[in-house]
């Protein structure tokens, strides 16, 4: 086998999972203080690929240069993530005293809403920036030729990884939202407005999922399928990383995106097929992933 | 001896909950199990009732090893016990509640196309059950709309629809006005011999209680075994009684050390 | 069966069996699907309203019957509808033994998740194997035979507003008899008292694990049975039949009609399928207005409308 394919498989796979994690750490963040599985995590995906896609094309059409494409595609992505504000105050805020059961309904609810609410907006043809990331050139490495619009997405991923970081542990917020985490009535009887923190938290999760989708449109379309199918491969990530773990998000990203690669290379109908199996023998060998908390059984 | 444990050694990590206990329960008698918040006493209950299988010991019952066996063999082996926070199941009547018990005892759970309503063993033992304890007059109510001592009582009295050979009760007059304590405690004595439990297994607080109504008292601190004696003997040892329960009878009502 | 309500529900017998001689073929095929997804979600209620786990990969199972069918009446002789019936409950029983053994040992949450899982496992295996399944364009499930009559000589209509809608009834009427025995049994009691306090039904010897695996068992062989009659009318089984938002729909089904009460859920395949197909006529995004429903749903009617119809003065809390 040739190095250079290995590299342009392995480089793929980094590449995806740079994505996953995106979507996955809005997941976790979520998880980890609002203890709400979010299922529409896959539709804000899917939303920022759409809002990332138009806001390019606006800027294109306005005559703005191509070569800074990137701005608003991030800022479309961003944009977009200000639809957690809407979500969070408008309906799960009604919710959070219920049974887990009935907020993970609630979520099912916002795909449902969400999926025809995209339809509605840009219809059911597949859109997408076509070539335009080919204008960054690309990068030899070993032999293989990576887009370097790819490194520059797996760079910003990174860099969005240990800004998580920072902002959870040497900001207020962040040590509010990981005491919230841990215990969120001590949380509320130190005085921490638990509704600030909510709003908060959910649009950052839901941010950094319409950011994940926008990042990823350039190199493929943005199909109404999206949402619904990125959820099963973001519940993978979060279920083999560890529930509400951020270190989690990154480690199951990392297994999830190297895995399908190789997998596509390989064998290509087992693709999903083994990365769902490893869930299941996660699930059932060790419960709380790589990196989660004490399993619930 | 219907129960038995023997050197119990409980350890979690570096922490030691239960360090060389023994105790020993004849059939028949009523033994209670005392000490302060932090003695061990939720380790010991929790080893007896084979939820916790200990880091070394014996533990058995009836002659049969029940370490870590679980909840579910050991109430088909005999042993049942009550919660010390009360547990009720909120959807299911005070009829069904006791019927559940009863089904179990019986081995009629798995009958999934008979009719439950036109069983009139399942329905006159529930019914017997809920006599002694008061709550016949209840029947018809869903448990979570009882007030919470009824719900104690249920809690109780569903243990006892099992008709078990040995109950553990964890403090049944926690949360019962010291006036209604002794009305529930004869209430349960009565049961019991309505029911046909001869052993129980007594956790409390109340030294009244305790001493009113045991045959042996064992007093735990700090994962040993204190004192292991009728409450004659814990009275007229002095010492013990100051470390135990920390003054002598007849100066008002006991009272434990603070823990 | 309380005297209040059996009079409503002979009336509605009644209506359903002159159904198909006064309503248009257009209504009457539309209560095909009603009737599978009855069946299926008697089953799924038996898991989620009585067990209190909820699964979001009960599809699985109706693919399974689904498929069962498509596989016999397609690779073999077989076209007798009884035959398939058993066979495909079988298949249920059989994959459902050993999942159910794994899935029930978690609960809320991880449960959901677990069974996710599965059926987008079962989901994959479908689509991309399709040497075997026909992959995403599925395969053809051949018009089976009722009770071995010779109904060969009559249109696909005929055939299934006719002899198949009363086939169909008969099955969901029985399948509603054996539950209501199932649910008022000793078993059905234990069931609920796993579902209420773990803790405590296990201090009274029930074993908790054990009793939802029964449940997730009968659950599953309910779900085939379903699966066989949603696929009937269509002649043809595809993957998206076990796709993870049909399990959502299962269960907001389920929801939406009461998971409190035992024909709640019935009632929920009703309004659904006959919603779907209204607003469909009207608005091409049904998903939306559905989304919105079940979002009301949870948050002000969580014991669904058999819950309201039982106590209109507000929601109750379960």
């Amino acid at each position: 086998m040739r190095v250079a394919h290995v590299v342009n498989v392995l480089m793929g796979g980094v590449f995806h999972a740079a994505i996953l994690f995106l979507v996955a750490a809005g997941l976790q963040v979520v998880f980890g203080v609002q203890k709400i599985f979010n299922l529409a995590c896959g539709s804000f995906y899917a939303l920022g690929a759409y809002v990332g896609v138009w806001a390019v094309q606006l800027f294109v059409q306005g005559g703005g240069p191509p070569a800074f494409f990137i701005v608003p595609l991030v800022l479309g992505g961003l944009l977009a993530g200000l639809i957690g504000i809407v979500v969070e105050r408008g309906l799960l805020r009604f919710i959070y005293d219920r049974d887990e059961t009935f907020q993970l309904l609630l979520t099912f609810a916002v795909v449902l809403m969400l999926e025809d609410l995209i339809r509605m907006t840009w219809g059911t043809a597949p859109t997408s920036t076509a070539g335009l990331y080919l204008i960054y050139g690309q990068v030899r490495l070993l032999g293989a030729a990576i887009p370097t619009y790819n490194l520059i997405v797996i760079g910003a991923s990174l860099g969005i990884a240990i800004g998580i970081g920072w902002l959870l542990t040497r900001t207020a917020f962040g040590r509010v939202i990981r005491a919230a985490a841990e215990n969120r009535e001590m949380a509320e009887a130190l005085g921490v407005d638990m509704r600030f923190v909510y709003v908060r938290v959910f649009t950052l999760g839901c941010t950094l999922g319409t950011l994940g989708g926008a990042l990823v449109i350039p190199s493929t379309a943005a199909m109404s399928e999206m949402g619904v199918e990125l959820i099963v491969e973001a519940f993978a990530v979060v279920v083999i990383g560890g529930l509400g773990s951020m270190r989690g998000a990154l480690a199951g990203a990392l297994v999830v995106g190297l895995l399908r690669a190789v997998a596509i290379a390989l064998y290509p109908a087992l693709e999903m097929l083994l990365i769902y199996l490893i869930v299941i023998a996660v699930l059932v060998l060790r419960p709380r992933g790589l990196f989660g908390k004490a399993a619930t059984a | 001896m219907i129960l038995e444990a023997r050197d119990v050694r409980q350890l979690y990590g570096d922490f030691c909950a239960l360090d060389g206990v023994s105790l020993a329960v004849e059939p028949g008698q009523v033994v209670s199990i005392i000490g302060p918040n932090g003695a061990g006493k939720s380790t010991l209950i929790n080893v007896l009732t084979g939820l916790l299988r200990p880091t070394q010991g014996a533990v058995r019952f009836k002659g049969r090893d029940i370490r870590g066996i679980g909840p579910v063999r050991l109430a088909q082996l005999g042993l049942a016990r009550s919660f010390q926070l009360v547990q009720i199941f909120p959807d299911l009547t005070v009829r069904e509640t006791l019927q559940a018990a009863v089904v179990s005892r019986l081995g009629r759970g798995r009958r999934f196309l008979a009719s439950l309503a036109t069983d009139r063993e399942v329905a006159r033992d529930a019914e017997r059950v809920a006599e002694l304890f008061g709550l016949a007059g209840h029947l018809a109510s869903r448990a979570r709309t009882l007030p919470q001592g009824d719900k104690k009582l249920l809690d109780v009295a569903s243990a006892f629809a099992l008709r078990p050979e040995a109950i553990l009760l964890d403090e049944p007059t926690s949360g019962v006005s010291t006036r209604d304590k002794t009305a529930v405690m004869e209430m349960l004595v009565r049961a019991s011999r309505g029911v046909g439990i001869e052993t129980i297994l007594l956790v409390e607080h109340d030294m009244d209680i305790v001493f009113a109504y045991s045959d042996r008292i064992v007093a735990l601190q700090q994962g040993r075994v204190l004192a292991d004696t009728t409450p004659e003997g814990l009275r007229r040892n002095e010492a013990l009684v100051a470390a135990v329960v920390g003054r002598l009878p007849g100066t008002g009502a006991f009272r434990e050390p603070a823990p | 069966m309380t005297r209040a309500a059996a009079g409503p529900l002979a009336a509605v017998l009644v209506v359903a069996v002159a159904f198909p001689h006064v309503a248009p073929a257009y209504h009457v095929t539309l209560m095909l699907p009603f009737m599978a997804y009855g069946i299926a979600l008697l089953g799924l209620n038996l898991l989620f309203g009585y067990t209190g786990l909820v699964s979001f990969g009960h599809a699985l199972f109706l693919g399974i019957g689904a498929y069962t069918g498509a596989f016999l009446t397609t690779h073999s002789k077989i076209r007798s509808l009884e035959v398939i019936l058993v066979v495909a409950m079988l298949a249920a029983a059989i994959v459902a033994a050993p999942v159910g053994a794994l899935c029930v040992r978690y609960v809320k949450i991880y449960f959901g998740m677990l069974t996710l899982a599965f059926g987008m496992l079962f989901y994959t295996f479908v689509l991309k194997f399709y040497h075997l399944t026909g992959g995403d364009e599925g395969m053809p499930f051949v018009r089976p035979t009722l009770l071995g009559l010779p109904l060969a000589s009559l249109s696909k209509t005929a055939y299934l507003i006719g002899p198949f809608y009363y086939y169909s009834l008969a099955l969901l009427v029985l399948a509603a008899v054996v539950m209501w025995r199932i649910v008022h049994s000793p078993f059905g009691l234990c069931l609920r008292t796993v579902r209420d306090n773990p803790l405590k039904a296990e201090s009274l010897g029930v074993s908790v694990p054990r009793y939802r695996w029964y449940a997730f068992l009968t659950s599953a062989v309910y779900a085939a049975a379903g699966g066989v009659l949603l696929a009937t009318p269509t002649g043809n089984v595809d993957p998206t039949l076990a796709y993870w938002t049909h399990s959502g729909n299962l269960v907001f089904m389920t929801l939406l009609g009461g998971f409190a009460s035992f024909f709640g859920p019935i009632l929920g395949a009703f309004v659904f399928i006959y919603l779907q197909d209204t607003v469909m006529s009207v608005f091409p995004y049904w998903r939306l207005v559905f989304g919105v429903i079940l979002a009301a749903l949870v948050i002000f009617a969580p014991t669904g409308l058999a819950g309201l119809i039982a106590r209109p003065a507000g929601s109750s809390r379960r």
